[in-house]
């Protein structure tokens, strides 16, 4: 959906997003114990690329455009600036703390980093590759996103149960949001108007209205979620303990159906045109598709060891 | 909050491991035995999460709630008189399989933060079982430039060295009975 190219006439659009095949991405996986990117062409199910980034990679922001992936090395204390295509290292920037979640501005001009001891959200301007900014938030900052406007930051504070929510432009706190026991990984949907949280010791989901600063609800997972995808009217939760998804719908907040998938599945992303979510599997080494309508896997892809891709890890290639 | 669970960790006392922070890189193992006896057999000697008696250096168990998930609880008593609690998430007796997280352990007796693990009985040829443990678990060290009894290294080789020990002595018990 991205790639449609507005300059084409009306007819050759439709026959290109026609002919278009439905699996044209990769997905940049974070391979912490291999201490690698595996690069896995999601058409042809096969690791194309490693890329040694070293440090113990974990979390991982993707450009709005694909062009740039952002990975944190925890251990390395550094953010590598990966050019997709190229699967070159273009730049490591130093980081103050252990960084691990992450998050592209829509703009294409910052990241948002979270301290994983310390805590604060730091700022980084790529056309320096430097920190310019940074900001308090609740204890042990964990995910990070932003919505899809760029007007406000979510960070989930691990230890604090609660999210955090800023004004991007001038990084102060708007609201704190109580949720579940230590949420991880935050998601917010298209529109801008909910983030979804994993309550990794409540055992749930946590539902946050971003405009009212407000719980909406929480929804039952299996044990551990770590990550959230949202595809088709529907939450997908990664159960590390479980080893399941957990489905839920997002108007009804009621749970649909539990996924049996590899040991420890971690992160978890909708593809760009919502039939798949891609399910990373970090004790099992594997990527597995799921249908977002038939609820069925579609795809068991083998990658590095030790995968979590903890954030936006997927690229349209055309 | 930290500062208390270092010093906790000094003075080597136990410590509840849910809620406290941890390594940024979590640790796995995996290892494997091939045991001549059924699946069937194996499972007998290793199913009931109460019976620990195949592992060396395990002195007694207590604990209740049977096999059932989410409820069942175990104490271990390790020669030397060092305790380690913890609790059954997974069951299943079809697959020959169960998951268990450890709820509090001095890092002193094992030196691993969010320690989880599962083991499984798998069919091998010719009757023959292969057994898997596997363990998932952050290093006892919570923060940042751990001491090196208590790195990631310090934490896999620990875990490796308690399953093939185990592994190992099961065979032994299990070959001699069949």
């Amino acid at each position: 959906m991205r790639a449609s190219k507005p300059a084409c006439l009306l007819g050759l659009c439709l026959l290109l997003s026609v002919n278009r095949p439905a699996t044209s991405a990769e997905a940049f996986i974070t391979d912490q114990t291999g201490d690698e990117v595996s690069v896995l062409d999601l058409a042809t199910q096969k690791v194309v690329a490693s890329i040694a980034v070293a440090g113990k990679p974990a979390g991982i922001a993707m450009a709005p455009d694909g062009r740039r992936a952002y990975v944190t090395s925890t251990e390395g204390k550094y953010v590598c600036v990966i050019d997709t295509a190229s699967r070159k290292i273009l730049t490591r920037i130093a980081f103050p703390d252990t960084p691990l979640g992450i998050a592209a501005d829509p703009s294409g001009d910052f990241l948002y980093v979270a301290g994983f001891y310390k805590p604060y959200l730091y700022k980084i301007d790529l056309k320096t590759d430097a920190i310019v900014a940074q900001t308090e938030t609740g204890a042990s900052p964990s995910g990070v996103a932003l919505t899809p406007d760029g007007s406000l930051i979510v960070t989930a504070d691990r230890d604090d149960d609660q999210l955090s929510i800023f004004d991007t432009k001038s990084l102060t706190r708007k609201a704190i949001v109580k949720v579940g026991a230590h949420p991880f990984g935050v998601t917010v949907d298209t529109e801008g108007a909910r983030a979804y949280t994993a309550n990794v010791e409540g055992n749930s989901v946590s539902v946050v209205d971003l405009k009212k600063a407000s719980l909406i609800g929480n929804v039952a997972s299996g044990k551990r979620p770590y990550a959230v995808a949202l595809a088709k009217g529907r939450g997908f939760t990664t159960d590390q303990y479980s080893g399941t998804v957990s489905v839920f719908d997002l108007s009804t907040l009621q749970p649909v159906r539990r996924i049996s998938v590899g040991e420890y599945p971690e992160g978890i992303e909708t593809s760009a045109d919502g039939t798949k979510v891609y399910v990373v599997n970090w004790f099992s080494n594997e990527v597995w598709a799921i249908d977002t309508q038939t609820l069925a896997v579609t795809a068991k892809m083998k990658v590095g060891d030790g995968p979590r891709a903890f954030g936006t890890f997927l690229r349209e290639t055309l | 909050m930290k500062s208390l669970a270092f010093f906790l960790v000094l003075a080597g006392m136990s410590l509840p491991q849910a809620g406290l922070a941890h390594g940024p890189s979590r640790q796995k193992v995996t290892e494997a035995i091939e045991i001549a006896a059924p699946p069937a057999k194996v499972w007998a000697a290793i199913g009931d999460f109460h019976n620990l008696s195949w592992l060396p250096g395990v002195v007694k168990t207590t604990g209740e709630g049977g096999n059932e998930p989410d409820v069942a609880t175990r104490q271990i008593t390790l020669e030397g008189g060092a305790t380690i609690d913890e609790s059954l998430y997974k069951y299943d007796a079809e697959k020959m399989s169960y998951s268990y997280r450890v709820d509090k352990v001095d890092v002193k007796v094992l030196p691993v933060n969010n320690y989880s693990s599962t083991l499984i009985v798998l069919p091998a040829d010719g009757g023959k079982s292969t057994v898997e443990w596997h363990g998932a678990f952050y290093r006892g060290y919570p923060n940042n430039d751990p001491p090196p009894e208590l790195n990631d290294e310090a934490a896999v080789k620990a875990v490796t060295a308690l399953y093939r020990k185990g592994l190992e002595n099961l065979k032994k018990i299990v070959e001699a009975q069949h």
